[in-house]
């Protein structure tokens, strides 16, 4: 029955997060975050880490009915390094909480009174692409070849 | 001439590397300069500039040892003296005769030190060249390309390209990574409609079978015959776009194998980077006096040659900082039990794709405690924070600002100055530096980079606080446009005004502002943005797929101080600027929008396909169309009937789409008849003539259901309905 999770638990805004660490490549800082006209809010902007330019993901504008986060991303920021679906992204955070081990149960971690929502990379990846594509699409739409009016 | 060679083994293999570069390229802008005029005489300036490489290579060589090479170009100097003063004259003949010695002389130093003596073909060449006229190669002048340079019993296992063609290819290559990305994007939509088709179909399906009467006669009733051929069609659709992404990825590896080959291509060696930091070394040495010596590992490492050009200042900057600041004094080695001279290492590896670059010496090192103290007395850190920084944030400070002026009176003096252009130039390659350094060891510096780059020049422009860029081959003239205007006059053409304020930063700022021409496809916008920056060599960099669906950008590079920049796709700015022209709405759902009411239309076009198209298009609309295949039955036809809509053709035979509409509005019975033209030919010229016969749309070919439905419901058209 017991099913323990080895994660790391971070915070934006008061809400607390976690990604099995299994999952992390490498904890960073960001650096200058360039902000993406159009994008959606799960798209902070681009970073450039090493030479790589990186998407930079808010993960409250994708855990449904999350608190958004207060700041904007900014230089200095910490950010989750994970590899998905042939992606890196950036996991912008405000604070590590703690890397622990904890009982899993349907989705949450159980910590001790309070639970904590444990992030799947392939989720977070899936809602981001589908909130950018959604983006995409409608400008796709908006702006095909048209008549000339005179 | 007399050759003192005071370099080393090792120094002298690299310098006469170098020379052999150097000489190449004077002997080919001899024979450049030689071939350029035909038959014509070379003019006074082209026998300057040849009498000038030449004998810069003369002392070159001479400095290295070659003195085969020497005496050859010394007698092509003396040659060319001779030729320039008019003895003798000029002929093809002897114009032959020096690209062939040319030819001959670069092979003396390809041979390099074995070449002792001048071959007999070349020295017999060398001296008839002016005392014996050589037999003109024909007897009037042909075309130079024709007559054979190399004998051909010579072939040449390497082929020389100059470094810009490839350079040409490269940027090429670019361009198809842009259109690559554009495809994938349409291909991705595709997809996503062949998606929602078969899920509209499913639901079709269902809706069917629940208006069944338990599941029997629905089956045969023609809506589900037709929910059967939707079904087959949804199907081929998504077979279809599944093929065409099966062919984009096959495309990318193409593309990807391209642009691995046209790296190798432009591959070097470090090598030769190493030669070059041996002369900006021995140059520093003799400015300085320092006792400094280079050692280096790693020559055969490769990576891409604008990486290594772009690597010049950097090394010199640091080679600079190491000789100034990093050399102890001999007394304070000898005591350490080190050698008495500095040895700097430089070494190159490859490291996962990257180039690892490394200097390091041996010399005193950066003493961090003194180098806190300075922070803190200079203002630029607070006391506090240099009491508990990290010795690696101390030492990264050198990279941020100067640590000291160079009057500054300290051990410091000068310490850090070019670092930051150093950090600078390392992002702009999409790279980074890092410093060690211990006190009385020395210090290391290590650059890693991308093994190769690709390149492009970039219009740099900021909106909003950020820096954007767009490939310069689509940026024309630079100009002032307000944003508030939707057209705006250029080389006496209107062309619509894309505020990129309002499209990258969601202001629109009116007045007169900063704004530059995107053509792309041979249309063109006029963006206004809030300062244009300049052009730039830019690394181009693609970005992750999953940011693919914003079709606006078509890439990213890294500045100097290391932000990502975005670079904008100009196909969509221009798509974008006409679009917003076209409807006064960013958004235009044509579904709501008011349409002209549906009479009776004439389709003319010579194409029956069009024809054809048009009829169904319009017929759904709700229109009676008839059909004609030029302007002369097309004026019968308007002779039968009243016609609320024409939509034609410009070219066809007996009387064009131009004739037509002229004579249709001469006749005052049938001049206020509706005009759409749909053309292939939708530039400027045929954009004027059509608003002179009052013609409401101008469509461009490929025609679709929703350009169709944009030219009925353009303003333009409705507002002269009512």
């Amino acid at each position: 029955m017991s099913d323990p999770r080895n994660v790391i638990v971070f915070a934006v805004g008061d809400a607390r997060y976690a990604f099995e660490i299994r999952w992390i490549r490498e904890v960073v800082t960001l650096g200058f975050v360039t902000t993406v006209p159009s994008a959606p809010p799960a798209l902070c902007g681009v970073c450039n880490l090493h030479g790589h330019i990186v998407p930079v993901i808010d993960v409250t504008a994708i855990v449904p009915g999350a608190e958004p986060a207060s700041g904007t991303a900014r230089q200095g920021d910490g950010a989750l390094l994970i590899d998905v679906s042939g992606s890196t992204l950036a996991i912008r955070l405000e604070k590590i909480d703690r890397v622990a081990s904890y009982e899993y149960d349907s989705g949450y971690l159980l910590d001790g009174a309070s639970r904590i929502l444990l992030l799947e990379p392939t989720t977070v990846y899936r809602v981001a692409a589908e909130q950018i594509a959604l983006v995409g699409n409608s400008e796709e739409l908006a702006s095909g070849p048209r008549a000339e009016s005179l | 001439m007399s050759a003192t060679i005071d370099f080393d083994a090792e120094e002298l293999s690299l310098l006469r590397q170098l020379f052999s570069g150097e000489a190449n390229d004077a002997l080919d802008t001899v024979t450049r300069l030689c071939l350029d005029g035909g038959a014509n005489r070379p003019s006074h300036e082209a026998f300057g500039e040849m009498l000038r490489v030449t004998h810069a290579i003369k002392g070159a060589g001479g400095t290295v040892g070659l003195l085969a090479v020497v005496d050859a170009v010394h007698q092509l100097e003396s040659n060319l003296l001779q030729l320039r003063d008019g003895r003798p004259a000029w002929n093809s003949g002897i114009r032959d005769a020096i690209v062939d010695i040319c030819d001959g002389i670069r092979e003396l130093v390809e041979r390099g030190a074995n070449a002792v003596e001048l071959p007999v073909g070349l020295a017999t060449m060398l001296r008839t060249l002016t005392t014996e006229q050589p037999a003109p190669v024909a007897p009037l002048e042909t075309d130079p390309a024709s007559a054979p340079i190399l004998p051909l019993d010579a072939p040449r296992s390497h082929l020389r390209v100059a470094p810009e063609r490839i350079d040409t290819v490269m940027s090429n290559a670019a361009e198809l990574l842009f259109d690559r990305t554009r495809i994938e994007r349409r291909t991705q939509l595709l997809r996503t409609v062949a998606r929602d088709i078969a899920r509209i179909r499913q639901q079709l399906r269902s809706a069917l079978d629940d208006a069944a009467p338990h599941g029997g006669p629905a089956a045969y009733s023609p809506l589900a015959a037709l929910e059967a051929e939707l079904a087959g069609q949804a199907t081929l659709l998504s077979q279809t776009s599944a093929a065409l992404i099966d062919e984009t990825e096959a495309l990318r590896r193409t593309i990807g194998e391209l642009q691995k080959s046209l790296t190798a291509m432009r591959m070097d060696t470090a090598q030769s980077l190493f030669s070059y930091s041996a002369r900006a070394l021995r140059a520093l040495r003799r400015a300085t006096g320092a006792a400094v010596e280079l050692v280096t590992r790693g020559e055969t490492t490769e990576f891409d040659k604008t990486v290594a050009e772009a690597l010049h200042d950097p090394i010199v900057q640091l080679l600079r900082n190491v000789v100034s600041h990093g050399v102890d004094t001999a007394a304070a080695r000898v005591a350490l039990g080190k050698p008495a001279h500095v040895t700097i290492t430089m070494t190159a590896r490859q490291d996962a794709g990257f180039l690892v670059l490394s200097i390091s010496d041996d010399g005193a090192g950066v003493d961090t405690k003194t180098l806190r103290e300075r922070l803190v007395q200079t203002d630029r850190w607070t006391a506090s924070r240099a009491a508990v920084a990290s010795e690696d944030e101390v030492l990264r400070s050198l990279f941020v600002t100067p640590v000291s002026v160079k009057d500054d009176a300290t051990a410091f003096a000068g310490h850090g100055i070019g670092l930051d252009s150093v950090r600078q130039s390392i992002a702009r390659l999409g790279g980074e530096v890092s410093i060690a350094s211990s006190v009385g060891r020395g210090t290391t510096f290590t650059l890693r980079l991308p093994l190769s780059t690709a390149v492009g020049t970039a219009m740099l422009f900021k909106v909003a606080g950020q820096v954007y860029a767009i490939p310069s081959v689509f940026v024309g003239q630079s100009l002032t446009a307000n944003p508030a205007d939707d057209m705006i006059a250029v080389r006496h053409e209107q062309l619509p005004v894309l505020s990129l304020e309002q499209l990258l930063g969601s202001t629109k700022p009116t007045g007169m502002r900063p704004a530059m021409e995107v053509t792309y496809a041979g249309r063109s916008v006029v963006c206004t943005v809030d300062k244009i920056v300049g052009l730039r060599e830019i690394v181009i960099k693609q970005l992750d797929p999953l940011l693919a669906p914003l079709t606006l950008y078509a890439g990213a590079t890294i500045s100097g101080s290391g932000k990502v920049q975005l670079i904008l796709d100009p196909a969509q700015l221009v798509r974008r600027g006409h679009a917003r022209s076209a409807t006064p709405h960013p958004v235009h759902d044509s579904q709501s929008a008011p349409m002209l009411a549906a009479g009776r239309a004439l389709v003319v076009d010579d194409s029956r396909a069009i024809r054809e198209a048009m009829t169904s298009m319009l017929s759904r609309e709700g229109w009676i169309v008839d059909v004609a295949e030029d302007g002369a039955r097309a004026l019968q036809n308007t002779a039968q009937h009243r016609y609320d809509l024409l939509v034609t053709d410009l070219e066809m035979p007996n009387l064009d789409g131009w004739g037509l509409i002229g004579a249709l509005r001469a006749d005052p019975k049938r001049a206020g008849i509706a005009v759409i033209i749909i053309t292939s030919r939708a530039h400027a010229e045929n954009r004027r003539r059509a608003r002179d016969l009052q013609v409401r749309a101008l469509v461009p070919k490929p025609i679709t259901r929703r350009k169709l439905l944009e030219a009925l419901a353009s303003p333009n058209l409705h507002g002269n309905e009512r």
